[in-house]
């Protein structure tokens, strides 16, 4: 209840600056992937009391993005910083407005060992109308939980996710030799 | 003095072993979303509950069960502290270390194991069904976690078969005759 508060108030928060987010600057590319391969490391070393803090903490929300945890195998979200509704709740039968499965090609997407890009249609944060998102996803081991993923996403409308893939593979690569 | 009848530590070992390992399992194999109920039960069932009854398995000068009970008593409340000191960000315990921690488990387990084969079926199989599980889990810690859903199946048959042994105590004692069998030694 307590999360569902915090959550409810970040996003109220992020609504009401709305006027002002024309002006902030985008998250990049780079961030975004730094922030997902911090994510995969902190879940890999918290375990699942580390969930929570997706929702209720504004280390995993910057600029107009932020980081989202979810299981494929058990189709739910586990944690959503700024769609508290969405926590819990079934994901691999929701559609964009493009008629995209997203999550499907989210889970696709995320499980090879390096991750990938997946573009579909999501609102930036405070905004009701969809705007083109690419999101980078990556799975990661957490104690008895199968399947755990976590991505963030770009509002961008010229990238390719074949450019991205490029990018995420050229950051991973250096970690590869980490057991 | 009139000789007084004495209860069975195991029935409580075996009831609160069977019933946190089964928990675990539905958590495990993604019915049960969170692994709260674990830390509890863990804590009290699978835990204090199941350390008293080995406690009182030395006056029965049972080794095994004395063994047993207190090491997976001692095994619950250690699990539970790991996810309470991750919450509470003391020790924290990563994927990795969990796994490690599941190994010298697993070794513990296998020794254990060698001597069930001796008692009886029942006692075998269970002891069987838990070493399989603890490796399954061991691997889903070090790089096959999908292998945890095979695990948690496969521990609720162990779960299971502990709870048969309970059953056979409880059962054959208040029917007055050997309703549910223990099976013959494996070796």
């Amino acid at each position: 209840m307590r999360n569902g508060l915090r959550a409810l108030a970040t996003a109220v928060a992020l609504t009401l600056a709305a006027p002002a987010a024309a002006e902030e600057p985008s998250a990049t590319v780079d961030e975004v992937i730094a922030k997902v391969l911090e994510a995969a490391k902190f879940l890999h070393d918290k375990g699942q009391a580390g969930f929570s803090d997706f929702n209720n903490s504004a280390r995993w929300v910057w600029k107009d993005s932020y980081v989202f945890v979810f299981s494929c195998r058990d189709d739910r979200m586990i944690a959503h910083p700024l769609r508290p509704d969405l926590v819990g709740r079934p994901i691999l039968q929701m559609e964009d407005e493009k008629g995209t499965m997203l999550f499907q090609d989210l889970c696709a997407a995320g499980e090879g060992a390096g991750g990938g890009w997946v573009e579909y249609w999501w609102p930036r944060p405070g905004e009701a109308k969809a705007s083109r998102k690419i999101s980078y996803t990556q799975s990661t081991q957490v104690s008895f939980q199968p399947d755990v993923r976590v991505a963030a996403g770009i509002y961008d409308d010229s990238m390719t996710v074949e450019q991205l893939d490029a990018r995420a593979e050229r950051a991973v690569m250096p970690q590869k030799d980490a057991p | 003095m009139a000789e007084e009848k004495l209860g069975n530590p195991a029935v409580v070992g075996l009831g609160g072993f069977g019933l946190t390992t089964l928990v675990l399992q539905f958590h495990n194999v993604g019915w049960m979303p969170s692994v709260g109920p674990v830390v509890w039960l863990g804590l009290i069932f699978g835990g204090l509950a199941q350390m008293i009854a080995g406690l009182q398995e030395m006056k029965t000068g049972n080794n095994f069960g004395y063994c047993a009970f207190t090491g997976f008593g001692a095994f619950w409340i250690a699990l539970a502290f790991l996810f309470l000191g991750n919450h509470f960000e003391v020790f924290q315990a990563s994927t990795t270390d969990v796994g490690w921690f599941l190994i010298a488990w697993t070794l513990f387990t296998a020794i254990l194991w060698v001597g069930s084969l001796r008692i009886h079926g029942a006692m075998a199989f269970t002891f069987t069904t838990l070493l399989i599980g603890f490796i399954l889990l061991d691997l889903a810690h070090f790089g096959l976690p999908e292998l945890t859903v095979v695990a948690g199946y496969e521990l609720m048959i162990c779960a299971g078969a502990a709870w048969y042994m309970m059953a056979r105590i409880i059962l054959n004692e208040i029917y007055g005759r050997d309703l549910l069998p223990a099976g013959k030694p494996w070796i």
